[in-house]
């Protein structure tokens, strides 16, 4: 059995590719005086009308994340996007991928995931993520740190939602004399927890090691499977045996009426692909945010693929390559039961949407995806 | 500016930790520390002073390949570990020099103990925050930019393709350690201590303070405000200079150094 989550990065569509060519990259040198918040207002609407519709037409969750400093996704908290949810929806999963916890006071961090947890009645997943570097930059935060900040503040929201209040934490980063959380999640011993990645082994063996369930976000089939593999191989070296449910991967899929109409709506998922990442190397891969094991481990397990949800690939190569899928409810249904075969997840996370897509054509994929794909896909 | 064969490379274990120094020459000491670019080995002005001085030039906890100590975490603390190397080669008195990241250091080496100080020699020297102007940003931009802010006029800079050609594979690595170890230690607060210029009004060794008037990098006010709170100390100002006076303006920067060295002796 799958799990079907529906994802929108929320982007701020009005941003066109002349708008970014001038700067020397999309995230930080982009001014926010590009950013109109009325039409930023209208986007949020159109947003939270696509999870109220998703919760009803039958997809089983609703994945959320953040980043900073970005035009393509306008959640600077995933914490508020996930309380918007909690209220818009009734039954689905709420899975945050996730909190930049390195970069948050974590007994905060751990009160503000209980309350979501409360108030949605025990839905949350509570995915942690490193973010990408320019998150730390943007948070002042030296790349260095974000490791062993990371570290730290996992274990430390752990033993808020585990241990009896008040107890004390002497750590290097966040240390806290007396914490006492009133709100403690609903979900006992806590929410699930969850860790995703792109193309980093390393993300993928913490993950095993935890036992959290691994969200690949995007890589090429081939990539994702070799990445798979080290879950597994972790997995048994820490003694416990995965199955779907600890694995999931993220897709750019659309569906219309017909396969022509869905070519087209579908083109979109490209929307200035070329400069969102785009900057100096200091912005997405500065010296020390990547630890030296995890450079060990790239120089020792050479990887094929693109981890980097497969840029410089053209639209038909990408649906060549199942990274994006678009058509009809058969072509969709067809291409992801392919999908479903090869790399078994027990979750397909759908980034439905994109750039300037209209909102009608967003709303029918939703549509179609919970009358027909859904139902085709659990069938199985 | 040329690397010489003649300073010897050698290692010394300062506590558990193998750090590498570049040394020559005889007459009293000096011991230069190098900024957040790293460790550029013997060059042509330590074999000048090399003449009239013994001169010891550490890499860095960190830069350069080396090691650095779990507990190394700050500015102070390479000052710190730089008290031991001091001690470990055994100088009694010595004279203290040190550039951008390197004068910081000295600096805070300064302010901890001045008694064996017969000189101290800060080259547009990071440390202090400037009240006007800023320091400009050298982690979150390109390598193209970094090395424009750091020169005048690249045209005054003998063997200028050395920094504009590509890395060896082996230089690549050290230069990622380099940047690393300089964004542990600088990145917060930027490139300052808030308390330096209130340490450093304890500090009565005469001191010199170089720099070059169109530093990019550290505004010459920075300079400025050390001579304010140094009771002692000099500022000679490098015209047509950028950032590092030693590479750019070679000659006056040895004649204002060597005139006030002598001027110790």
């Amino acid at each position: 059995m799958v799990d079907v989550y529906w994802f929108s990065e929320q982007p701020y569509g009005h941003v066109t590719e002349d708008d970014l060519a001038p700067y020397e990259s999309g995230r930080m040198h982009f001014p926010n005086t590009n950013f109109d918040p009325e039409k930023a207002h209208v986007l949020y609407h159109n947003y939270h009308e696509q999870y109220a519709w998703a919760d009803e037409v039958g997809f089983d969750g609703i994945m959320s994340n953040e980043h900073h400093s970005s035009y393509w996704c306008m959640k600077p908290s995933v914490n508020v996007d996930a309380a918007v949810i909690a209220k818009v929806t009734k039954k689905t999963k709420i899975a945050m991928l996730g909190n930049v916890i390195a970069l948050n006071d974590p007994v905060k961090m751990a009160e503000e995931i209980a309350m979501l947890d409360c108030i949605s009645g025990g839905r949350i997943i509570s995915g942690f993520v490193r973010g990408t570097a320019v998150e730390t930059l943007h948070a002042g935060i030296s790349p260095t740190e974000n490791r062993e900040r990371f570290e730290e503040a996992h274990d430390l929201i752990l033993k808020c939602w585990t241990t009896p209040g008040p107890f004390r934490w002497d750590g290097r980063h966040f240390p806290h004399r007396m914490v006492n959380p009133w709100v403690v999640p609903m979900q006992k011993p806590h929410p699930p927890v969850w860790f995703p990645g792109t193309g980093s082994p390393e993300s993928v063996i913490w993950a095993a090691k935890h036992g959290y369930p691994y969200m690949n976000l995007g890589s090429l089939l081939d990539l994702t499977k070799q990445l798979k593999s080290i879950y597994h191989e972790t997995a048994h070296e820490v003694g416990f045996e995965p199955g779907p449910e600890h694995f999931g991967y993220l897709m750019r899929c659309l569906v219309a009426d017909t396969d022509e109409k869905a070519q087209e709506i579908g083109r979109t998922f490209l929307w200035t692909e070329n400069h969102r990442n785009r900057g100096p190397i200091e912005f997405n891969d500065p010296p020390g945010y990547q630890s030296r094991e995890a450079m060990r481990i790239k120089m020792s397990r050479p990887l094929i693929g693109t981890g980097t949800m497969g840029r410089r690939m053209s639209y038909e190569e990408l649906q060549e390559a199942h990274n994006i899928v678009v058509g009809s409810p058969e072509t969709v249904i067809k291409k992801l039961r392919y999908v479903k075969k090869d790399l078994k997840p027990g979750y397909i996370l759908i980034y439905g949407n994109e750039g300037n897509m209209r909102q009608e054509d967003v709303m029918r994929s939703i549509e179609l995806f919970g009358t027909k794909v859904i139902p085709a896909l659990k069938e199985d | 500016m040329t690397t010489t064969q003649r300073g010897n490379k050698s290692t010394i274990a300062v506590d558990d930790t193998q750090v590498e120094i570049f040394s020559g020459g005889s007459g009293p000491a000096v011991v230069f520390l190098h900024g957040a670019g790293g460790n550029a080995g013997w060059q042509a002005w330590h074999e000048e002073l090399a003449k009239d001085y013994t001169v010891y030039a550490p890499s860095q906890p960190g830069f350069n390949g080396t090691a650095c100590p779990d507990w190394v975490y700050t500015i102070t603390d390479v000052a710190h570990f730089n008290r031991t190397i001091v001690q470990q080669l055994g100088l009694e008195q010595y004279i203290l020099m040190g550039s951008s990241m390197g004068g910081w250091v000295a600096a805070e080496m300064a302010a901890m103990c001045h008694h064996n100080l017969r000189g101290l020699v800060l080259v547009d020297a990071a440390g202090i925050k400037p009240g006007k102007g800023e320091i400009a940003e050298i982690f979150m931009v390109s390598a193209q930019t970094r090395l424009k802010q750091r020169f005048y006029d690249p045209s005054q800079v003998s063997n200028y393709e050395r920094y504009t050609r590509p890395l060896t594979p082996e230089e690549q690595t050290i230069e990622h350690a380099n940047r690393e170890m300089a964004s542990r230690l600088c990145w917060r607060p930027y490139l300052h201590n808030l308390s330096l210029p209130y340490y450093l009004r304890k500090v009565p060794t005469p001191t010199l303070i170089v720099w070059g008037r169109q530093d990019a990098i550290v505004p010459l006010e920075c300079g400025e405000l050390f001579q304010q709170a140094l009771p002692n100390a000099t500022l000679k100002v490098i015209e047509h200079c950028g950032h590092a006076p030693a590479i750019e303006k070679p000659q006056e920067f040895l004649h204002v150094v060597t005139e006030f060295l002598s001027g110790l002796r």
